[in-house]
């Protein structure tokens, strides 16, 4: 499990990336990152929303209601061409992050 | 049953936002708490255990409510207005501008519309022939912001609003203080321009604002979630 203080940064990129294969809701969104990163990155409610809020009042996401084939409703959220133009940055400073910490890790235990 | 509702709304009491909103938000979130204890209980855990272990997902809930409030409220609600309704709404302002220029010096002489004496309205054909593309760009460009609905709308029929705003505000004004008016105008004539400057701009930008805004929303409501 990462500690929540390297998760804080990872987060956004989580959801945005998970959100790229098509909507979900907040439940769907949680249980599918944590299955795809096998339970290293979870989040839980409080941790979510208040991202997906987030995310949504600056226009990457958006939140619909809708209705499942059993009736219940839920709010379903997909990325808006604004949050796929803001992926593609942030998928390229994790890339070059992990690049830098990989070749650093290198040299120290060379 | 528990009622995840009730415990949300009570847990979250004091939330600060516009009650639709409240609503939302509680609902969503007693959405996602019972998904969870439905899931426990699937995998087999007794229901007060199933319950114990779904309240975990929120271990301070005045500090879930003070981030969900600063989340909605407080961040650049005013450049979202910007971004989703101003900016989409002067591009097509400016760029409907333009055609009607362009209209005006290089295309054929309007059409007028006779309805009396003295009023007329002179219709630019080219430029009604534009104005269709013209809402369709302003309900792309706030839609690509995030727009809701109607952020969309505004931001379709937002190159016609001037001229509502100076035939239903300058107009007049001008007819009490500005002596080159000529005070003989009748009430027919601002009806004409209305026709001629709102009505039938906005029916055009509409034509094709809103289909625009149908195809782009209908990608958000198609989607059936599949349920468990």
């Amino acid at each position: 499990m990462i500690a929540p203080g390297i998760k804080r940064g990872t987060a956004e990129l989580a959801v945005l990336s998970v959100l790229e294969d098509g909507p979900l809701h907040g439940y769907e969104m949680a249980r599918r990152i944590e299955r795809q990163t096998q339970g290293s990155l979870r989040f839980t409610l409080a941790s979510l929303y208040p991202l997906l809020y987030r995310l949504e009042k600056r226009g990457w996401v958006r939140g619909a209601w809708e209705t499942s084939r059993t009736g219940r409703r839920r709010r379903c959220y997909r990325l808006t061409p604004q949050g796929k133009k803001e992926l593609s940055p942030i998928r390229k400073e994790w890339a070059e992050l992990f690049r830098a910490l990989k070749r650093l890790t290198k040299v120290s235990h060379a | 049953m528990r009622d995840w509702d009730a415990l949300v709304r009570e847990q979250l009491g004091g939330l600060s936002l516009e009650a639709e909103e409240r609503c939302e938000v509680i609902a969503e979130l007693a959405a996602h708490l019972e998904e969870s204890f439905e899931e426990l209980r699937r995998q087999g855990l007794a229901e007060e255990a199933a319950v114990s272990r779904t309240l975990l997902q929120v271990k301070d809930w005045q500090d879930l409510r003070r981030k969900i409030q600063t989340a909605r409220k407080k961040e650049n609600i005013m450049s979202n207005r910007v971004r989703q309704v101003w900016l989409p709404g002067f591009a097509t302002l400016f760029l409907s501008t333009i055609l009607l220029a362009l209209t005006e010096i290089y295309g054929p002489k309007p059409w007028i519309m006779s309805w009396g004496h003295p009023p007329v309205a002179l219709i630019y054909i080219p430029w009604l022939f534009c104005l269709p593309f013209v809402g369709a760009v302003g309900a792309y460009l706030s839609y690509r912001a995030g727009g809701s609905g109607r952020a969309i709308f505004l931001s379709t029929i937002f190159s016609a609003l001037p001229f509502l705003a100076s035939i239903v505000v300058v107009l007049p004004v001008s007819l009490i203080f500005d002596h080159f008016i000529a005070h003989n105008i009748a009430p027919m004539a601002l009806v004409m321009a209305l026709l001629g400057w709102v009505l039938i701009p906005v029916a055009a930008l509409l034509a094709g604002g809103l289909p625009a805004q149908l195809l782009l929303m209908r990608g958000l409501g198609s989607r059936r979630v599949v349920g468990r």
